[in-house]
């Protein structure tokens, strides 16, 4: 090697270095990515306490890595250089058929398990009013015909097995077998980890079947289509770009609905804050799937024109959003709780505002990890 | 901090090189020994101390057995550089094995020694070696005493091999500590070795690693046979590529800076046998063992039963240095058996044997061997095991296993084409001319991969906590 080749090598290292030094510092941070859904790392400032605990220096890590410039370029070529070695997942995400991304189900603790199934049964024995109880298999069960040949993927269905094995108070019905029944249409988004409207039909007619009542045909509904370029969940933690888009439509016309939402303020003085069935502002977004509801809350009241029909309070996850819509024909009231963020008694809650009947609702793999349900018991 | 890190790269390196050549060249050890300490106070503060402790008593300790040898008292040195050993042995019991005797102890119902629950400091047994070494190169005449303490602390620090080898003499860096040379071609040989280092450890090693951790956490009514195999396979692989991955980047981070450290590995997997295989990985290590502990032990001019025993306390040691935990102790043990097996038995007869009969013998008790550093639960290391050896719950082969198969194929490919010499060789036979217009190329794609994985890093260990 001579010596003006060495200052070449050198020089194209350094330089590599240093513009991602460069850029990296002179480009505006930004505080939050719609691609991931969360908030990013700012610079955190050193200090006496947090230098010395170490704290400052993973912040300023997780810093480097969120602000890196061009961050999601670069997991895009990740992933397309993941899948050009020949692997079939991505960050937990298989690469599936039919254009489809699919989260790898990975056996849940069996503690958190029983302990959750657990916790619905006192509820249920304390409620006061008949609780109905189901747990929603994610596209990994329905769909592991998609999956890669021999993809590792638990059973989805063992869980199933094991909480109508022992649940005794609350009145278990399967939404397993309708969405089964229905595994070739579009009942889960290919991007997302959530079920499509007409899945959520299918949960809707199981329930009704479980309430003895009558679910409204499809086909009394007019298809609206609200986005064909709904880019979910998955879609963001898989790094994988090269899926088309998912497509959300809606059935249930919103008119003579309201949506009230009830949280609290940084105060802690309660707040009341109407929302829609149909937020279509959220269609402009990339959190899209937020149109229902309008995303996450602690507490919602969706009120019908159908005021002498009964109450219903669902204890759930992300996953009724897109069910409450079917529910307004039934209900007068849908009282939505989410433990995740609504910490009083749901018991209480229940005598105090004339409940007629509960349901718990929740995604298998929601269900097997949260950490929330114990408020159930309150 | 860890070189496979995005802050590093982007960060702490190139700060470190631009601050480091505006320096004057007398003010840059002092530079060097900051950046070092930033270097390792960055992932626990507090035990930037052990690192002022360490050059204290240490530059001390070097100072007292050349003053005791210049007075021509001997016994003074010796005491000198004994209390050196134990300081640092004591630094290395105390952080790294404390709590692994007070545990088993316990264990066997003598539970008076407190369990600390101590956080390993990084890197502690590669530097509490080198700093021992030194005491002792100064009683035997092989170093010079340092007497200026930044240079010293400069040596005890230095962030390339700091945490993760290889394991550097103080008489090999001596000079290089006072007047090192710095040229763009020795620079540019740096970057080479630092890329193909970083390629080895975030394009394969990581990669590898994933396959192993799911055959690692694995209930073993799923194991399969030849399951158990790919695991340990990856393990061997991944494990190579980390660890010469890292000593790589330390050689080349070494050179940009004007240091030159010898290789820590040379292609071990293609060795013919066991012995061989431990003159081919982690060199430094090896020899540092052999330096300071086979031969003060009396080496092989010993009576047979002697040298039998001496062998066993070097591989324990060897073992034992690996981690706190019984897995490693009987790791090294089963090293120590099979090279007094070849030493006195194996090796005559071997010799006679085809080449590739060889190489399948000595990758055969590596890769077991791997399965015993690799799963540190005795109950579960057994089942492991005798999964490979036929006893396998989960049958032959299953379904996962031909995914796992399929997605790593290529990986594992390029990665056992990796290891062997092949590259190197057809690198070699390449002219400069197109040699000179590849290695950019090369070096470009290894750094933007690298970069890619790095951003998106969800799996990224540091293998050498335990060391």
């Amino acid at each position: 090697m001579d010596k003006r080749y060495g200052i070449f090598l050198s020089g194209a290292f350094c330089a590599f270095l240093g513009v991602f030094l460069v850029a990296g510092a002179v480009t505006p941070d930004k505080t939050f990515s719609p691609l991931e859904n969360r908030n990013l790392q700012q610079l955190p400032a050193p200090s006496v306490k947090t230098v010395l605990s170490g704290q400052f220096m993973s912040d300023f890590e997780t810093y480097v890595t969120d602000q890196f410039p061009g961050r999601d370029s670069w997991m895009d070529l990740k992933a397309r250089t993941e899948r050009a070695v020949g692997k079939e997942e991505n960050d937990g995400v298989y690469f599936c058929t039919k254009d489809t991304l699919i989260s790898r189900f990975d056996p849940p603790d069996a503690a958190t398990v029983s302990k959750n199934l657990g916790y619905v049964d006192q509820f249920a024995a304390k409620a006061g009013v008949p609780v109905y109880f189901s747990l929603i298999p994610g596209a990994a069960e329905i769909w592991s015909d998609r999956l890669p040949a021999g993809a590792p993927n638990a059973s989805q269905k063992a869980i199933l097995d094991q909480a109508a094995a022992s649940i005794q108070n609350a009145r278990m019905y399967s939404t397993y077998d309708a969405l089964e029944a229905h595994k070739g249409e579009d009942i889960y988004y290919r991007t997302d980890h959530h079920w499509t409207s007409l899945g959520a039909y299918y949960g809707y007619t199981a329930l009704m079947d479980a309430l003895d009542m009558e679910p409204v045909p499809l086909t009394d509904y007019q298809k609206t289509t609200r986005s064909t370029e709904f880019y979910g969940t998955i879609y963001s933690s898989s790094g994988v770009r090269w899926v088309a888009p998912d497509t959300i439509d809606t059935y249930v016309p919103d008119t003579g609905i309201t949506v009230t939402s009830y949280t609290y303020d940084s105060k802690g003085v309660p707040v009341e804050e109407a929302r829609k069935l149909y937020d279509t502002s959220f269609l402009t977004v990339k959190d899209k799937y937020s149109m229902f509801l309008g995303g996450n809350q602690p507490l919602a009241v969706v009120r019908t024109s159908h005021t002498d029909a009964p109450k219903l309070l669902i204890v759930r996850d992300s996953y009724t959003d897109s069910l409450v819509p079917f529910l307004t024909a039934h209900f007068s009231e849908i009282h939505l709780v989410d433990p995740r963020y609504y910490k009083l008694s749901v018991a209480d809650y229940i005598r105090k505002n004339g409940i007629d009947e509960a349901l718990v609702l929740y995604s298998v793999p929601n269900f097997t990890s949260d950490k929330n349900l114990v408020w159930l018991t309150k | 901090m860890v070189f496979s890190s995005l802050y590093f790269l982007f960060a702490y390196l190139p700060i470190v090189l631009l601050i480091y050549y505006l320096t004057p060249l007398k003010w840059r050890n002092l530079v060097l020994l900051a950046f070092n300490l930033i270097f390792y106070g960055w992932g626990e503060p507090k035990y930037i101390l052990i690192m002022f402790a360490s050059i204290a008593i240490d530059y001390t300790h070097g100072m007292l057995v050349a003053r005791c040898q210049e007075k021509g008292d001997d016994r003074g040195a010796r005491r000198a550089v004994a209390s050196s050993v134990i300081f640092n042995l004591g630094l290395l019991f105390f952080f790294k094995y404390w709590d692994f005797i007070a545990k088993s102890l316990a264990a066997v119902g003598l539970g008076f020694m407190p369990v600390l629950g101590i956080r390993l400091p990084i890197g502690i047994s590669f530097y509490t070696f080198q700093t021992m070494s030194y005491t002792i190169d100064v009683y035997r005449r092989d170093a010079r005493c340092q007497r200026n303490i930044v240079t010293f602390g400069t040596f005890v620090t230095l962030f390339p091999q700091l945490i993760a080898g290889p394991i550097i003499k103080y008489k090999d860096l001596d000079d290089q500590l006072e007047h090192r040379t710095h040229s763009p071609e020795q620079f540019a040989a740096g970057v080479q070795i630092f890329v193909v280092g970083l390629a080895k450890k975030v394009l394969l090693a990581n990669n590898l690693g994933m396959l192993w951790d799911a055959y690692k956490a694995m209930p073993t009514e799923q194991l399969t046979v030849v399951g158990a195999w790919l695991g340990v396979l990856a393990f061997s692989l991944q494990l190579y590529f980390d660890f010469s991955g890292y000593s790589d980047m330390a050689v080349g981070l070494g050179r940009m800076l004007g240091f030159e450290f010898s290789p820590n590995f040379n292609y071990p997997y293609i060795s013919k046998s066991v012995t061989e295989f431990w003159r081919r990985w982690h060199i430094s290590l090896g020899s540092w063992f052999r330096e300071y502990l086979y031969i003060p032990l009396g080496g092989n001019r010993v009576s047979r039963p002697r040298l039998l025993l001496n062998l066993l306390i070097v591989w324990a040691a060897t073992g034992i240095w690996h981690g706190a935990s019984w897995n490693f102790l009987l790791w090294g043990l089963y090293f120590g058996v099979l090279l007094v097996l070849e030493k006195f038995l194996l090796l005559r007869r071997l010799e006679k044997l085809p080449a590739v009969l060889q190489h399948i013998y000595a990758l055969f008790l590596v890769l077991v061997s791997w399965a015993i550093f690799a799963v540190e639960d005795f109950g579960h290391l057994g089942q492991y095991l005798a999964a490979m050896f036929g006893g396998a719950q989960g049958g032959l082969a299953d379904g996962a296993f031909g995914y796992y198969f399929r997605s790593y194929l290529p990986t594992l490919l390029v990665s056992c084409a990796a290891s062997l010499p092949l590259g190197a060789r057809l690198w070699g036979k390449l002219a400069e001319k197109p040699k000179q217009i590849l290695l950019p190329v090369l070096l470009l794609a290894g750094l933007v991969f690298s970069t890619a994985y790095l951003v998106d890093a969800t799996y990224n260990p540091f293998l050498y906590f335990r060391f």
